[in-house]
């Protein structure tokens, strides 16, 4: 069945945009998971944050699966639960047992991705209230809908037991016959070259280029373990669907806007900081991973040296192909991508915008600049949550503003970070 | 930041690591001193055993045993720890190296105690204004706390720079921010 879905997987080179059966997948790390998902709890309340997070799952999984599922000409319902089952395995979301007839059904998860990395983030320090793992929930309804050839989003699912609320397993409940969501417009390879500039040679382009090239050689072997979880560089990582990050933060960001623009400040500014600390560990841990110092060599901490190494860390997780337009170590920094993950998204299914949207990309940008200049590569420091902490306590020395953004109309995505 | 000598009081105590003086009910540093080569910082130990005195009340009083200038014993693997209760509504943290003898312990902390009870002052510590404290608090325990500001203000409406300026929150801004902190740590209410 992997063998099934790799066979599946896609690149756009210039862009540095990953594809499974036409469906836009990138990696991200717990850290930006969790903190996104608790942004769109934040700005909608638990249950409205959670239904949207479901749907959002249901949605971008289930287009997934049933391309996947009618190119491997998988037909039968324990064919397409295996596949849904390998597939979840596979992209470190963990194990889940997906059981359903007709009129209803249940699904069973041990180690989930969220559940299980809330509690080993957080679970000391607060007690959680509500299930985290929406995302589980969606993909079994939409598992559950193509096994038995529902209509899609047209199951209900809810977490009734999770591992983050001291459950020893989290459960799901599946409900079928529920009045579809209407279907939405598909973002894929077609929709994301539409949106997307040329690409651009940057500082060290033959350098990020190659680096970027051998850690997708890297990436492209990862899966999950026997927990159905990668925990690789100090991190969770997931292989995960675009369209949930993009819908969760766009429709999530919308309601806000409707209310205040001043609360949607506030949340522009979350959506960054999950970006943030999605950089600040998973670039970092990758940069003092033994993988890299065997690809590339010891890191000597430069802040040309992180910075080049960042744009291909973020080309190789399919977050777009990066590159370095302007680096004034302690003065200035301008990125440049033909198009980011977040970009395609917007142009296929909003309005043209007004202002900047690629929220993820902003925030990396400035933890970008936060590894070239705070971090003592030397010392080989822990990027623990005491020493995210202590840095950043103060606040952030940096500021960001996208000065080019293909959800504008603009013919690329540009971010420029100065000294607050 | 002392306005009591800390230093005397604690100079004949040779197993003592650090004596923290915590006004409470603000949980507020208002004294303390450090054996040298210790990086504590006393700001946040103070504001610590601040919040861990009350919540001491509170169970205490949740058991109908509450009573006036108790005394909690922390043993931990490598300090002991005593937080005392003087008069005046302040809380005295001894902090001890873990193999000292109880007894001396309790010796030293009599004497140590007096000194003190002494020194303090006998006006009435004049509390903050409610919502500078549950900010306070909520920085403390945030599992983000860089975050904080942001989530409550997205969670409640109430903007970033009225949340900069606490005291001036309206009644119903305030509740609405402690509703706000109560989910972002998981707790039912807060207790300040």
């Amino acid at each position: 069945m992997l063998d099934k879905i790799a066979s599946q997987r896609e690149l756009l080179a210039e862009q540095s945009l990953a594809f499974i059966a036409d469906c836009p997948v990138l990696y991200h790390c717990h850290h930006f998971n969790l903190f996104l998902d608790q942004t769109i709890d934040d700005a909608l309340g638990g249950d409205a944050g959670n239904a949207l997070r479901t749907a959002a799952a249901r949605e971008a999984f289930g287009e997934l699966l049933t391309r996947l599922s009618a190119r491997a000409d998988l037909t039968t319902p324990p064919e397409r639960l295996e596949l849904a089952r390998a597939l979840f395995a596979a992209a470190g979301h963990g194990k889940l047992d997906i059981a359903m007839e007709r009129g209803g059904g249940g699904a069973t998860g041990e180690h989930l991705h969220y559940g299980f990395t809330w509690l080993d983030k957080y679970g000391d320090a607060v007690r959680r209230r509500r299930p985290a793992d929406a995302v589980a929930a969606g993909y079994a309804a939409a598992a559950a809908e193509l096994a038995l050839g529902l209509p899609p989003r047209s199951v209900a699912a809810t977490e009734s037991a999770c591992v983050a609320l001291r459950a020893p397993r989290c459960e799901f409940k599946l409900v079928p016959g529920q009045p579809p969501e209407a279907p939405r417009p598909h973002v894929g390879k077609a929709e994301s070259l539409a949106a997307a500039g040329s690409g651009f040679a940057g500082l060290d382009e033959a350098r990020v280029a190659t680096i970027a090239d051998g850690l997708r050689q890297v990436t492209a072997g990862v899966a999950g373990d026997a927990r159905g979880l990668v925990q690789a560089f100090g991190v969770f990582v997931t292989l995960h669907a675009a369209t949930y990050y993009n819908r969760i933060s766009y429709e999530g960001l919308k309601h806000v806007e409707h209310q205040s623009q001043a609360g949607a400040a506030v949340m522009e500014a979350l959506l960054r900081e999950s970006g943030h600390v999605c950089v600040f560990n998973t670039f970092g841990g990758i940069l003092l991973s033994p993988e890299w110092e065997g690809m590339v060599g010891t890191l000597e901490g430069g802040v040309a040296e992180v910075v080049v190494g960042c744009c291909a860390i973020a080309r190789a997780l399919g977050f777009g192909a990066w590159s370095v337009v302007r680096l004034e170590p302690g003065r200035e920094l301008v990125l440049r991508a033909p198009c980011t993950y977040e970009g395609p998204y917007w142009r296929a299914r909003e309005e043209r915008s007004d202002r900047p949207r690629c929220y993820f990309f902003q925030g990396a940008a400035l933890a970008i600049m936060q590894l070239a200049h705070r971090v003592p590569w030397k010392d080989r420091p822990g990027l623990t949550q005491e020493f995210y902490r202590k840095l950043f306590a103060a606040g952030v020395p940096w500021k960001v503003e996208e000065t080019s953004c293909v959800a504008k109309g603009d013919a690329h995505c540009e971010v420029k970070v100065t000294p607050v | 930041m002392a306005r009591i000598d800390v230093a005397s009081t604690v100079a004949d105590v040779p197993q003592l690591r650090g004596l923290f003086i915590t006004a409470m009910p603000d949980c507020l540093l208002f004294g303390s001193w450090v054996r040298e080569g210790e990086t504590w910082h006393p700001e946040d130990v103070a504001a610590y055993f601040g919040d861990l005195i009350r919540a001491n009340r509170e169970g205490l009083k949740a058991l109908g045993s509450w009573s006036a200038l108790m005394q909690v014993t922390i043993e931990s693997a490598d300090v002991l720890i005593i937080l005392r209760e003087l008069e005046g509504d302040f809380v005295a943290g001894f902090v001890f190296s873990r193999e000292t003898p109880l007894g001396m312990v309790r010796l030293h902390i009599k004497r140590m105690t007096d000194r003190l009870q002494a020194q303090l002052p006998a006006f009435q510590v004049q509390e903050r204004p409610r919502a500078v404290r549950v900010l306070e608090f909520l920085q403390r325990y945030a599992p983000d706390p860089h975050a904080s500001l942001l989530r409550v203000s997205l969670q409640t409406g109430v903007p970033l720079e009225t949340l900069a300026r606490p005291e001036a929150l309206a009644a119903e801004q305030l509740a609405a921010v402690e509703r706000s902190i109560a989910d972002i740590l998981g707790i039912d209410e807060l207790h300040l």
